[in-house]
């Protein structure tokens, strides 16, 4: 695989963001898969998905964030705290969920008391969590205020063309994604799920031309045949958010492979295109709302087990991972009915909770993984 | 579950008790006290709560007559939707639903049960429900995902965009039970065009939701009667919390835990109104001779709780203030107002709170749906905390209009929004002067702090802090 999806998987600072800085461009942070990334892209400004990893401490996070909260925006919090984000210019929170909408305030007071690690541009961008008339109206504007408010501070015009050209090159990573996953799904695929994921998140700290660029031709070299993993159990991982590919490492060993997904990180953050027709600040908050992939939006569930039962089939996975960080009640209650409905419908599971941030817990993961490949291979 | 627990079903236990609890001051006073033995773990409420005269009585008979509609409501012709403290269940009665509150009873169960919710906080981790959701719902779900409680037909919540935990909970109910579900959602901003609008179309779509699954047409009339009754019972509160800003104040400690009690099961019925004249009756008589409500008619200090009690069996955190002499100036589960009360205008609040205008059909909806959106915890906490008309705003006001001498948070431990922002938030409290201290307890689960240790930290913060 290319040694640069590593590297920007990998390295908060990646080589990609030094050289956009270098070169005077700005650089705009996002917590969830909600927000319409193209609105950077078509105002030149560098979007970039605030992520956890690499965080060795939570002082910062358990001194803002009380105990009972997900781990991953702690994380968060504490890489900002330690100057690890102060390359973003602004940054863009969303109610993702309460722990991560929280980490608005948390950041807003770690950043008075320490006079520092604020990115100047900060935005409260609200999502609505059910896909109706009035709940897309509502988005609608709230993603015109948000264009508004990204023209205002980093002064620049975002046209409807340019809006209408970055629909365009996101969709084209969306089609090369979606060709991505028909590759891992492949049987004895010639990539591993940690490498796939590597290669995903990439996409979101990079930018989107080059990463375009890279993904063709990666997609064109794995279509036209390669070193193929053979023997493995295939498995899919679902749940609450994960962009660390040492627990894809960590799952996969020498004897599985994950070879789909439905996590925030993964295929949720490119599943579905922007109708490149119409009005665009419409177009993209359509198509965001209409995510319906994560436990947020209320009253899904029937739609996301579906989906979730097709994937499995084309995949043609042998087991489920269903994982949850711990306080991740969305995702780990809607597990529990993954667990019930999908054993049912004869797939087997295992559910793990975890903590996000450096694996410290691997030998109890390690065995619950191992019964879990016993059963099911 | 306990084979036992299965036997009957727990709301129609919860009704005999209450409905008994109702009876049981009618009779000679030997016959009361006899009663008493055979509630062993009732008694230390049903004894606190009669012994403050009529108003007790009056809500210990709300209580019964709210079991007695949802264990008896087929019978009555009545449909079943479970839902949340902080929606207003006007509308479900204009509907003939009967609102099935799993926060209430929950409550129910842990100031009466000797093992409280645990066998029902359990039984939902059972069946795939985290155990770090919120203990309010999971108490009374858990019987309800064991098929053993009243029949239901629909599922009704409006807190996505203000409780994760609390939406959660009736999300997993509807796909786990497989019933029709309807959430109402809740933009972070409180006021605006936007806001409002969305509001509106949100509760006319409830509204289509609740006539699709009753067969039932809105009927005007009702709806109108209902609001007139909403009137009238916001005009005792804003008496009620009038009367709270004496010094002293007149409200027994009790009264708070009444008064937004009685709006969760029956605002807009007239079981509310009769329950809300007896404490006005009471809290006027007190005011008029310059009594405290405090039972021992001295007041020293005055709290004020920022988010919810705790509800530990036999009402142990009242009797505890009780026994401080620390007088019990409201949570956010009493703050939502009309717009019009005197207290709303000296804050300049109006925008925070709602008004009803009864003229026609569609004027009394945009009513509603501001209503609900400005129900406890709804209104405050969807933003951030120390935006415009939230949290951080909405206490300090209050603390103030209340005169209290400290404030304290309580909750449970699956807050996962308030625990986002509490440490900075009393931060904030602290800063306008009033003392704040964090209980790190489960307002509905003994386990996870005894109430022993709970006490005990209270009372220490408040001898660290000097307060007594």
């Amino acid at each position: 695989m290319k040694e640069e999806f590593r590297e920007a998987s990998a390295v908060l600072e990646n080589k990609w963001v030094k050289k956009w800085k270098e070169g005077g461009g700005k650089v705009v942070g996002y917590t969830c898969s909600y927000v319409p990334d193209e609105i950077f892209y078509a105002a030149g400004i560098l979007p970039y998905r605030v992520r956890g990893f690499g965080a060795e401490a939570m002082t910062i996070g358990d001194t803002y964030f009380g105990p009972f909260i997900c781990s991953l925006p702690k994380c968060m919090l504490q890489l900002a705290g330690q100057g690890g984000f102060d390359f973003l210019d602004g940054v863009i929170i969303t109610p993702g969920c309460d722990s991560m909408r929280r980490l608005d305030e948390c950041w807003r007071k770690m950043g008075d008391d320490a006079g520092a690690h604020m990115p100047a541009f900060h935005f409260h961008f609200g999502v609505p969590h059910k896909f109706t008339d009035y709940s897309v109206t509502w988005f609608i504007e709230e993603t015109r205020r948000l264009v508004a408010e990204v023209e205002r501070h980093f002064n620049v015009t975002i046209t409807n063309e340019k809006l209408g050209e970055a629909i365009r090159v996101h969709n084209k990573t969306r089609l090369l994604l979606e060709r991505f996953d028909a590759i891992r799904s492949q049987a004895d695929p010639p990539i591993s799920g940690t490498d796939a994921l590597a290669v995903i998140l990439a996409g979101t700290t990079m930018p989107r031309d080059d990463y375009n660029s890279l993904l063709g031709e990666l997609v064109g070299e794995l279509e036209q045949g390669g070193e193929r993993l053979a023997g493995r159990a295939r498995l899919m991982l679902v749940g609450s958010a994960s962009d660390d590919v040492e627990l894809v490492r960590l799952i996969e060993g020498d004897r599985a492979l994950v070879v789909a997904d439905n996590l925030c990180f993964g295929t949720r953050f490119y599943s579905n295109l922007v109708n490149e027709e119409g009005d665009p600040v419409e177009e993209l908050a359509k198509r965001s709302l209409a995510h319906n992939d994560c436990p947020r939006m209320y009253g899904e569930y029937r739609d996301r087990l579906n989906r979730l039962i097709n994937k499995a089939g084309k995949a043609r996975v042998q087991g489920v991972i269903l994982q949850n960080i711990r306080f991740c009640d969305l995702h780990g209650s809607e597990n529990g009915l993954f667990e019930r409905d999908l054993e049912k419908a004869g797939i087997p599971c295992m559910r793990l909770e975890r903590e996000y941030g450096p694996i410290v817990e691997s030998g109890r993961m390690r065995m619950r993984i191992d019964a879990f490949l016993e059963r099911i291979v | 579950m306990r084979k036992e627990t299965r036997e009957y079903k727990f709301d129609w236990m919860l009704w005999t008790m209450f409905d008994a609890g109702a009876k049981i001051k009618k009779g000679f006073p030997k016959e009361y006290s006899h009663s008493l033995n055979y509630m062993p773990y009732f008694r230390g409420v049903i004894e606190p709560m009669l012994a403050t005269g009529d108003p007790g009585q009056k809500f210990i008979e709300c209580c019964a007559a709210y079991l007695d509609n949802l264990v008896h409501s087929r019978d009555k012709g009545f449909k079943t939707a479970i839902t949340t403290f902080c929606f207003s269940p006007a509308i479900l009665y204009a509907m003939d639903i009967v609102p099935v509150c799993l926060e209430i009873l929950s409550v129910m169960q842990t100031l009466t049960g000797k093992r409280g919710t645990a066998e029902h906080l359990d039984y939902c981790n059972e069946v795939g429900y985290t155990e770090t959701s919120c203990s309010s719902q999971r108490g009374s779900l858990g019987g309800y995902l064991a098929g053993n409680g009243a029949e239901i037909d629909m599922i009704v919540t409006d807190t996505p965009g203000v409780c994760d935990t609390n939406a959660n909970a009736f999300a997993f109910a509807a796909a786990y039970l497989d019933k029709p579900f309807f959430s109402l959602d809740m933009p972070p901003e409180l006021n605006g065009v936007r806001s409002d609008a969305y509001h509106l179309g949100d509760f006319r779509a409830l509204i289509a939701f609740l006539e699709k699954h009753t067969g039932k047409k809105l009927d005007i009339d009702k709806l109108r009667e209902i609001m007139q009754r909403i009137q009238k019972q916001d005009e005792l509160v804003a008496e009620l919390e009038d009367l709270a800003r004496l010094r002293p104040s007149p409200m027994p400690v009790t009264f708070n835990f009444m008064v937004h009690a009685s709006r969760f099961l029956f605002a807009g019925m007239p079981e509310c109104t009769v329950c809300l004249e007896s404490m006005l009756a009471v809290a006027k008589e007190n005011a008029a001779a310059g009594r405290s409500g405090l039972s021992s008619g001295v007041e020293k200090l005055r709290s004020f709780w920022c988010y919810i009690d705790h509800y530990t069996q036999n009402l142990r955190l009242w009797q505890m203030l009780e026994r401080n002499n620390i007088c019990y100036q409201g949570n956010i589960l009493s703050r939502s107002w009309a717009a019009n009360a005197p207290h709303v205008k000296e804050y300049g609040t109006e925008a925070a709170a709602y008004e009803l205008d009864l003229s026609t059909l569609d004027s009394m909806i945009l009513g509603m749906a501001l209503l609900n959106s400005r129900m406890p915890m709804i209104k405050s906490i969807r933003g951030p905390y120390d935006a415009k008309n939230m949290w951080l705003e909405d206490t300090v006001n209050l603390a103030k209009l209340h005169g209290a001498d400290f404030i304290v948070y309580n909750g449970t431990p699956g807050c996962r929004n308030t625990w986002g922002m509490v440490k900075m938030f009393a931060r904030d409290t602290e800063k306008a002067g009033f003392p704040t201290y964090i209980m790190y307890a489960d307002a509905f689960d003994d386990r996870v702090e005894s109430w022993e240790a709970t006490q005990e930290r209270f009372e220490e913060f408040l001898t660290v802090r000097g307060l007594l």
